[in-house]
């Protein structure tokens, strides 16, 4: 720990505010090594410990990119969008992930896009994300594309993001009629996920008619767990199902040990999670 | 487009407690360094690392951690402190309910409490023990006084729910 606690200022770097999404643009392609600058609470963090320098830091956060809007069903979300504004945008299981995220000052800072171009594996979104089948839209002054999140976190801190391109905005259906929990393990108020498990799920009576199950934190990239969803899909919804499910959750986990929990630790509570998910689900 | 140099510096204005203040800085300087230097010392820096809280302060009206802000990204903004809340002499209901409620001990954490209860009771004016828990979770207090703490903000509530105090500014 000592020499991460020594530098506590970041390195020098130049400073460059853009007047227009494309001035931003066009500065980050001609400088690969500058970075995009959101929220900055994974950015500063990652500055003050001197695990990036970057030759000039984009002030990003006053572009026209802080929306959250409806259109057909689909919620259209502004990257910049804050975590605060997206929890209270009454979003299906997206804006309940939101509220768990660090503690009530990161949230008002931390952005949507920021948090998913710098893709910690442990981040709460991602489990939403895919469980949702959230698209990305990534823009450069070549235009835009449209990814699936799913493809869009190729693997732990590495997005599909090229120089010169930015995450501009980010796409969720509107789940309507869905019930939804993100259920969230820390060790401590505030922190990264141990385990984090997001379900969307639809009754028609007490068939299970769409379920979604999505994993952060016990991958390197937030998965699927496509074995409890088979579980559960068309089946009549029951404590026997739901247990089946949550046990066949540890399947889609691989986690590591580190600080936070050993290995076996983490699978185990991929299943109480899951359950306790889907329950709390049900439950709305 | 506007491109400072790493060695260059860049004049920013920040409206502090009302106040208008001017000054340069290098684009890697914190927003904690700046109110300290500026001569408000309220503002602490404990963890540095965005964990404690001690440096929150209020910028453009939401509470943030301001070790984990730069300085030049807050150009042109309002910021509220401790300093910035007493009124002709009078303190801050919430102030006035840490002290009533003896809601410190060493006092360290005491003025970023007192600025997230400030946006808490903004966002919330009538909370839970339990949203107040949650509202101050960003914010440690390491002499473990945090009952004292819920209790004082649960006070500051109700005082700012009297008629003397019809809106929180």
């Amino acid at each position: 720990m000592n020499e991460l606690s020594i530098f506590v200022y970041p390195p020098k770097f130049g400073y460059v505010i853009p007047e227009n999404l494309n001035e931003a643009l066009e500065f980050l392609e001609q400088h690969e090594d500058a970075k995009p600058l959101a929220g900055g609470h994974s950015l500063i963090p990652m500055l003050k410990l001197r695990i990036i320098r970057p030759s000039y830091l984009v002030e990003i956060r006053r572009l026209p990119l802080n929306y959250i809007k409806k259109e057909g069903n689909m919620y259209k979300i502004g990257a910049l969008s804050t975590h605060y504004e997206i929890s209270k945008a009454q979003i299906p299981l997206l804006s309940e992930t939101a509220s768990r995220i660090g503690d009530p000052q990161v949230r008002n800072m931390g952005t949507i896009g920021g948090s998913i171009s710098h893709l910690d594996p442990a981040a709460d979104y991602p489990a939403a994300l895919i469980a949702m089948d959230a698209k990305v839209k990534i823009t450069s002054r070549k235009g835009e594309r449209i990814v699936d999140f799913a493809s869009f976190a190729k693997d732990m801190f590495t997005p599909d993001i090229n120089v010169g391109e930015l995450v501009t905005e980010i796409q969720v259906p509107t789940f309507e009629g869905y019930k939804f929990s993100y259920q969230k393990l820390e060790r401590r108020a505030g922190d990264f996920a141990i385990v984090g498990v997001a379900v969307l799920l639809k009754l028609s009576g007490d068939v299970v008619d769409d379920i979604r199950i999505g994993l952060t934190a016990v991958n390197r990239v937030a998965v699927r767990a496509k074995g409890a969803e088979e579980e559960l899909l068309g089946k009549r919804i029951n404590d026997e199902v739901i247990e089946k499910a949550a046990t066949r959750a540890m399947e889609s986990a691989n986690p590591t040990s580190d600080l936070r929990g050993s290995a076996e630790y983490k699978k185990k509570m991929v299943k109480v999670l899951t359950k306790k998910a889907i329950l709390t689900a049900l439950k709305r | 487009m506007k491109v400072v140099q790493p060695d260059e510096k860049v004049k920013i204005t920040l409206k502090i407690n009302g106040q208008t203040y001017e000054t340069e800085v290098e684009p890697r300087r914190l927003l904690v360094h700046v109110l300290r230097d500026l001569g408000f010392t309220s503002v602490h820096i404990g963890c540095d690392t965005s964990n404690c809280g001690a440096c929150t302060v209020i910028m453009n009206g939401k509470s943030v951690k301001s070790c984990t802000v730069l300085a030049v990204e807050a150009d042109g903004a309002e910021i509220l402190t401790v300093e910035g809340l007493a009124k002709d002499g009078n303190l801050h209901p919430i102030q006035e309910a840490f002290w009533e409620h003896h809601a410190l001990q060493c006092g360290y954490c005491t003025p970023g409490m007192i600025m997230e209860a400030y946006w808490l009771l903004k966002e919330n004016p009538n909370p839970t023990e339990e949203e107040i828990r949650e509202g101050i979770s960003g914010n440690l207090c390491r002499c473990t006084g945090y009952q004292n703490i819920v209790k004082a903000i649960k006070a500051a509530a109700e005082k700012l729910s009297q008629p003397q105090y019809p809106r929180q500014q």
